[in-house]
C-alpha cells in the first residue's frame, strides 16, 4: 500500500493534469463519434471547429479581458458550432451512401479549407488565452499549486458529460435519435423528420466542438496546427471507446488523458509510443473499443 | 447489403484511418523537425543543419560572370539581396529584419557608403532548400554585391557553401548556431546578430555568483540549439546543473511533467531555453503550476523577447534573461534607433530590426572609403572585415577578426511593468563576450 500511496504522492499533479486533459478531449471526442457512430459520417472538419472556438475565444476574450467577455465567447462559439454543424450536415447530405471513403475526403477538404481560413484570418503566430480572471491563479491541491482554471475545466467536462449522456440515454429526443439511428425509415413512418435529426447531432457535435476548443485554449494554447493534433487524439479516443458510445467516449478519452499526463511523467522517453501502444493494446483485448457493440450492429 | 458486415468494415475503415494518422505523424516527425526547428526558434535561434551542397559548376560560372561585369569604382551602385522570410510563421520577423535593414537606409537617402542600393528580396521561408534557391538567385541571376538577412540557422549553415564558392559577402543578421561560421571559416561570411553560446555564457557567469552553491534545473527543447543553449549556459555556470530536461521539441503543450519534476528534483533555480510559441506556454505553466515566486527563472532573452512579452502577460514579470540587447536599453545611439523606429514603424524596435539595421550599417561603414569596389567580392569581403567599432544601438561591438562574428556587451535584463505594458529593462552589464567564450 506504501508503495501505492508514494507513486500518488509523486503523480498526483500528473493524474490530475491527465484527468483535465482527458475531459477537454471529451469534449471533442463525443462529438465525433456520435456523428460517425449514429450519422455514419467521419466528420475530419472536427479538429478545425475545435480550433476555430479557440481562436474566437482570443478575439473575443483576448487574456486581460472579463469574465464575462469569456462567457460571451462561450456562447459566441457555441453558436457558431451550431451553424456550422448545420451546414456540414448539408453540405455531406449528397454523400450519403456514398461509401466512407467519399465523405472521408470531402470533410478532410473542408477541413483543410476551414484550417486555411482560420490562418487567413488569424495568422500563424503562436497565441494564448489567460483564463477569466474568476477562475485565474492556482490552489494547492495535494501540497501542490494546481492551477484553478483546470479544476474548473474538470468540473465543466464532467457536466458536460452528464448532459450529453442524459440527453441522450434518457430523454424522448435522445430515444428519437436513437431510434433513427437503428431504423430511419420506421422513424419517418412515425412522422418524425430524420433529416432534422441528422442536422441536429451535427450540430450539437460541432458547437461541443467549439466549446471544447475555446474552454481549452488556456490549456492548449491557441496555433496552428492544434486542429490536427486534436483530431488524432480524438480519432484514438473513439476508435479505444468504441463508436457511437458516450461512455466509451468518457473512459476512452480519460484513459488516453492518463496516458498523456502520466506518461509524460513516468516514461518520458517512450511518452511518443504510448499512445498508439494503448491504442493497439484495447484494439487486439478488445476490437471494437471499450464499449463498442458489434452484435447490436 | 447486410447490416452486419457494413458496420464491421466501418468500424475497421475508422480504425484504419486512426492508424493512418498515427502512421503520417509518426513519419512526418522527421520532416517536421526542420519546420519545427524554426518555429520554436521563430524567435531566432538556431539548429539543425541540413547539408546544403552547392553546384560547384554553377556558382563557377556565377562567380565568373560576376568578377567579369565592368569593374564598378567608388560610387556606383550596387545591388544587395535581402534573404528573409515573407511568409509563413517567421514573417513577423522577416518584418522586423526588412523594416530595420530599411530604417537605415532611409536615414541615408537611401545610400550606404555614398552608394545608391538597389535592394532585392528574397524568400527563405525557414527551409534550407527554399533558401538555397533564393541565394542560388541572387548570386546567379541578380549578382548582387553582398547579401543579408536570414532568420534561422538551418538556412545560415545551408547556405553558407554557395557564398563560400561565389565569394559574395553575406552578413546574417540573425541565425545564431554556435559553427556557422567554422569549419570551414569563410572571410566573405559575417554575422551582427550573436551566437547561441555567448548570452547563456553570460547568464551562467552571473548566475554562478547569484546563485553559486545552488541546485539549478536545465530544459530546453530537444534538437540542436536547445543543446547548444544549455551547454552554454553550463560552461559559464562552471558546474554541473541538478536536472537537464529535454521536452519535444514542437509538439510538447503542457510542460506540466516537466515542471513537476523539476520541482522534485531540489532544484532552488530554473534555467530554461524556450522560444516563440513554445516560450509563450512555457512562461505561462510557470506561474500556473505555482513555480514562479519560488523558483528564480532565467534564460536566453528570446525566453522573453518583446514579441511575446504581450502573449506571456504578468507571469513573465520578474522573469531574467540574458541578450546583447534590449529595446529599452540606456544609451543615445538606442534612444535614437528606437525613436526613429517608432516613428515609421508605429511600434518599438526589436532585437530583430536592430540586427539589420546594424548589418546595413556594417556595409555603409565598409564603403566610407570610396574605391572599394563592390563588385569585387574579395575588396568588399576585405573592407566588411576592416570596419572595427560599430556604434550600435546595442553599444559598441566589433567583429571576430577570424570568424567575423560579434564581440559584444551582454546585459542582464528583467521583465518588468514599463508605462503601462512590459519591458526587458537592463538591470546589469554583464560585460564583453567573444563569440563563443571559454571557461
Amino acid at each position: 500500500m506504501e508503495v501505492i500511496g508514494d507513486f500518488f504522492d509523486a503523480n498526483a499533479i500528473s493524474i490530475l493534469n491527465g484527468v483535465a486533459r482527458g475531459l477537454l478531449l471529451f469534449t471533442m471526442a463525443v462529438g465525433l463519434s456520435l456523428i460517425f457512430g449514429l450519422m455514419d459520417v467521419l466528420n475530419l472538419v472536427h479538429g478545425a471547429v475545435f480550433l476555430l472556438g479557440a481562436y474566437i475565444g482570443f478575439s473575443l476574450a483576448p487574456s486581460g479581458s472579463s469574465t464575462l467577455a469569456f462567457v460571451l465567447a462561450l456562447g459566441v462559439a457555441l453558436v457558431a458550432g451550431i451553424v456550422l454543424g448545420g451546414g456540414l450536415a448539408a453540405t455531406v447530405r449528397p454523400l450519403r451512401g456514398r461509401g466512407h471513403l467519399d465523405q472521408a475526403l470531402l470533410t478532410l477538404g473542408l477541413a483543410f479549407v476551414l484550417s486555411d481560413v482560420i490562418s487567413i484570418i488569424w495568422g500563424d503566430d503562436f497565441r494564448s488565452l489567460a483564463p477569466p480572471p474568476v477562475l485565474g491563479g492556482s490552489v494547492t491541491v495535494f501540497g501542490n499549486a494546481y492551477p484553478l482554471y483546470r479544476l474548473a475545466v474538470i468540473v465543466v467536462g464532467l457536466v458536460i458529460a452528464a448532459a450529453v449522456y442524459y440527453a441522450f440515454e434518457r430523454t424522448d429526443l435522445g430515444a428519437v435519435v436513437r431510434a433513427a439511428v437503428s431504423d430511419r425509415a420506421m422513424v419517418s413512418a412515425l412522422g418524425i423528420n430524420t433529416n432534422v435529426v441528422l442536422i441536429g447531432v451535427f450540430a450539437t457535435g460541432s458547437a461541443l466542438a467549439a466549446f471544447g476548443g475555446l474552454v481549452g485554449a488556456p490549456v492548449l494554447g491557441v496555433r496552428p496546427g492544434l486542429d490536427w493534433d486534436v483530431l488524432i487524439l480524438a480519432l484514438i479516443v473513439v476508435v479505444v471507446g468504441g463508436l457511437g458510445s458516450i461512455p466509451g467516449a468518457f473512459l476512452g478519452a480519460l484513459l488516453i488523458g492518463q496516458v498523456q499526463a502520466l506518461g509524460v511523467a513516468l516514461f518520458p522517453d517512450i511518452a511518443p509510443f504510448l499512445l498508439f501502444g494503448a491504442m493497439a493494446a484495447i484494439l487486439l483485448i478488445r476490437p471494437q473499443g471499450l464499449f463498442g457493440d458489434v452484435t447490436a450492429r | 447489403m447486410p447490416q452486419q458486415p457494413k458496420d464491421v468494415s466501418r468500424r475497421q475503415f475508422l480504425q484504419g484511418v486512426a492508424f493512418a494518422a498515427a502512421s503520417i505523424t509518426g513519419l512526418s516527425a522527421c520532416s517536421d523537425t526542420e519546420e519545427a526547428v524554426t518555429q520554436a526558434t521563430s524567435r531566432a535561434t538556431g539548429a539543425a543543419a541540413p547539408s546544403a551542397t552547392a553546384a560547384p559548376s554553377a556558382t563557377a560560372a556565377a562567380t565568373a560572370t560576376a568578377t567579369g561585369t565592368p569593374a564598378a569604382g567608388g560610387g556606383a551602385p550596387f545591388k544587395l539581396g535581402l534573404m528573409i522570410p515573407q511568409s509563413g510563421t517567421y514573417a513577423s520577423l522577416g518584418s522586423d529584419m526588412q523594416q530595420g535593414f530599411q530604417l537605415y537606409l532611409d536615414q541615408n537617402g537611401g545610400m550606404l557608403g555614398g552608394r545608391e542600393v538597389e535592394v532585392v528580396a528574397a524568400e527563405t521561408e525557414a527551409n534550407p532548400e527554399v533558401g538555397l534557391r533564393a541565394a542560388r538567385r541572387l548570386i546567379e541571376e541578380e549578382q548582387v554585391a553582398v547579401a543579408t538577412g536570414i532568420v534561422s540557422s538551418a538556412v545560415a549553415l545551408g547556405v553558407k557553401d554557395i557564398f563560400g564558392e561565389a565569394g559574395t559577402p553575406l552578413i546574417i543578421s540573425n541565425a545564431g548556431a554556435d559553427m556557422v561560421n567554422l569549419d570551414p571559416t569563410l572571410p566573405n561570411l559575417f554575422r551582427t546578430s550573436f551566437t547561441n553560446r555567448q548570452p547563456n555564457f553570460a547568464l551562467g557567469q552571473w548566475a554562478a555568483g547569484e546563485f553559486g552553491g545552488m541546485a539549478v534545473a536545465g530544459i530546453a527543447p530537444d534538437y540542436a540549439a536547445g543543446q547548444e543553449h544549455l551547454q552554454g549556459f553550463i560552461d559559464g555556470f562552471g558546474s554541473e546543473v541538478v536536472t537537464e530536461l529535454f521536452p519535444p521539441f514542437g509538439t510538447t503543450s503542457d510542460y506540466q511533467p516537466f515542471l513537476t519534476e523539476i520541482q522534485q528534483s531540489g532544484a532552488e533555480v530554473v534555467f530554461a531555453f524556450f522560444a516563440g510559441g513554445e516560450a509563450i506556454t512555457f512562461v505561462q505553466q510557470y506561474t500556473d503550476f505555482g513555480l514562479a515566486g519560488n523558483l528564480p527563472l532565467i534564460g536566453p532573452g528570446f525566453l522573453t523577447d518583446d514579441g511575446i512579452l504581450e502573449q506571456q502577460g504578468q507571469s513573465a514579470v520578474g522573469v531574467r534573461t540574458a541578450l546583447h540587447y534590449s529595446p529599452l536599453l540606456d544609451n543615445q545611439v538606442n534612444a535614437d534607433f528606437d525613436a526613429a523606429y517608432r516613428d515609421a514603424y508605429g511600434s518599438s524596435a526589436t532585437t530583430y530590426a536592430m540586427q539589420s539595421y546594424d548589418a546595413a550599417q556594417l556595409i555603409d561603414l565598409s564603403l566610407t572609403d570610396g574605391d572599394v569596389d563592390t563588385s569585387d567580392s574579395a575588396a568588399f569581403s576585405e573592407a566588411l572585415a576592416g570596419v572595427g567599432t560599430i556604434p550600435s544601438p546595442r553599444g559598441e561591438f566589433s567583429l571576430d577578426p577570424e570568424t567575423h562574428d560579434p564581440i559584444q556587451q551582454i546585459y542582464l535584463r528583467e521583465v518588468q511593468e514599463v508605462d503601462g505594458g512590459l519591458g526587458n529593462v537592463v538591470v546589469e552589464d554583464l560585460g564583453e563576450f567573444e563569440p563563443l567564450p571559454q571557461a
